[in-house]
């Protein structure tokens, strides 16, 4: 289970401030696959960066009791001067996994061959996204945090991450941020929309899907 | 209760030692590649910085200064500092610098900070011994007559050093002027480090002061360590203790405050 209780950021520039989120209230049990809805700069990536303990929250706590993926996205949890290979060794290292084992399913899972030999900075938006999701799907968790990324992918991508996250690992925790309706309906079973700094519960996904498309 | 939280204490210690030495190839592989002689490049800063000096100061002091080597006695007060101006200077925006590894829970700011002085403090180790066992062998450099309390004095010097660190690292993400005052300021303390000099030459006023500085006790302690009888030192091994200590302590803390605000891409 995940427990968010009584969630508030806010970003401080010089005398300004901002509050992000303010009062976000929600538990995540165990199988459930959450929607992440909200328009550009409502807060669903700071939500996520909050769930997944990269930044701090000006106030409130996130409880985690089971084990989360670290926030799959664009950026973070690479260093872009060092090679695919020497990114997966370090998470080996960090997760405490067999590097064998990990160089393995990345080798099989993000079909990049050579490329996993080049620095991760020469690395397409696309590629990025399968190395994150490979290493984050080598070391398994109960709950995957993924902003947007899935998006990007092609269509042979999006075929594997289908089948490894949603067939595979159906008792899974998800929580998904993403613009695609069509991707939610299909996938998810409750949303959360953020708007204005509030975060609304709905676990009829299509009412969410409705509400944010009226915005 | 005791036995539950003492196995906490373990699985954190793990995942410590794990995430720093992690950190640690990490930080070496992108500073210096796998191409020739990889990490040894640690150590050649170092070695190069004290090894010009010290040859400048023979050129033009003579072999002997009151009665020790010229040689011996620059390399003996440059490696140290030299470790504490690298580490200071690796420690500034190194959380932002280093901002998306925080993706990864199990990695907090202060392992940034302890895996890149450990590089420092092994590379300047080694230098150090490499160095003086070359020397030695040319009858340039002291055998150390009392190897115990040399050690402990490049001990409290770097844990000193490593203290500051843990101040200047949150104090440059909290405000870009500290950036531009650091290395004017390390450039001003080389006087006070006691680099260039020995207690015993100095003035008994100005000594009493001159006591009140870290550096210069951990460095007093050093040479002690090794001339020995050979020459008069002053220290107080409690200086560098106490004052690593106060550094800690106000450090931690606002890294825990910066750790707060911190803004991740």
């Amino acid at each position: 289970m995940i427990i968010c209780k009584d969630l508030c950021k806010s970003y401080k520039h010089g005398l300004k401030s901002k509050r992000v989120l303010d009062n976000v209230n929600f538990t995540v049990e165990p199988g459930d696959r959450i929607a992440l809805l909200g328009r550009n700069g409502a807060g669903k990536s700071t939500l996520i960066k909050l769930i997944g303990g990269v930044e701090m929250p000006t106030s409130g706590k996130v409880i985690r009791n089971m084990t989360l993926s670290w926030p799959l996205g664009f950026a973070g949890g690479f260093q872009g001067s060092l090679t695919g290979y020497d990114n997966a060794r370090f998470i080996a290292r960090i997760y405490q996994r067999k590097y064998s084992d990990i160089r393995a399913f990345i080798e099989e899972f993000t079909e990049l061959g050579n490329q996993l030999k080049m620095p991760v900075k020469t690395y397409s938006s696309g590629m990025r996204a399968r190395l994150a999701f490979g290493l984050s799907l080598a070391i398994e968790f109960d709950c995957y945090l993924i902003d947007e990324v899935i998006m990007v992918g092609d269509q042979n991508f999006n075929r594997k991450c289908h089948h490894e996250l949603l067939e595979r690992r159906q008792s899974r925790s998800m929580i998904l941020a993403s613009h695609s309706t069509e991707l939610i309906q299909q996938v998810c079973n409750r949303a959360i929309l953020v708007h204005n700094g509030q975060a609304t519960e709905y676990d009829d996904v299509n009412q969410a899907v409705h509400d944010y498309s009226n915005l | 209760m005791s036995k539950f939280s003492l196995a906490r204490l373990r699985d954190g210690w793990g995942t410590q030692t794990r995430v720093i030495h992690a950190l640690m190839i990490r930080e070496l592989i992108t500073r210096f590649g796998r191409e020739n002689i990889g990490f040894l490049w640690i150590m050649v800063e170092p070695l190069l910085f004290a090894g010009i000096v010290a040859t400048l100061w023979r050129v033009s002091k003579g072999p002997e200064e009151h009665g020790i080597s010229v040689i011996a006695f620059v390399i003996s007060g440059y490696i140290p500092i030299t470790l504490f101006r690298h580490g200071i200077s690796r420690s500034q925006a190194v959380f932002t610098a280093n901002g998306s590894l925080l993706y990864h829970r199990q990695i907090k700011i202060i392992d940034f900070l302890l895996s890149r002085f450990i590089i420092e403090f092994l590379g300047s180790s080694m230098a150090y011994i490499f160095i003086a066992s070359i020397l030695i062998v040319f009858d340039t450099f002291p055998i150390p007559s009392d190897i115990g309390l040399f050690m402990s004095g490049f001990l409290l010097y770097s844990i000193f050093s490593f203290s500051v660190c843990l101040v200047i690292a949150p104090l440059s993400e909290i405000s870009e002027t500290v950036e531009k005052f650091v290395p004017v300021t390390t450039y001003i303390m080389i006087p006070f480090s006691g680099l260039f000099y020995m207690l015993s030459w100095v003035h008994p006023t100005l000594r009493e002061y001159m006591l009140f500085s870290p550096f210069i006790n951990g460095m007093e302690m050093m040479r002690k360590g090794l001339w020995g009888d050979q020459i008069t030192a002053y220290y107080n091994p409690w200086n560098p203790i106490i004052f690593s200590m106060i550094f800690a302590v106000f450090g931690l803390a606002l890294c825990r405050h910066v750790r707060r605000t911190l803004t991740i891409e």
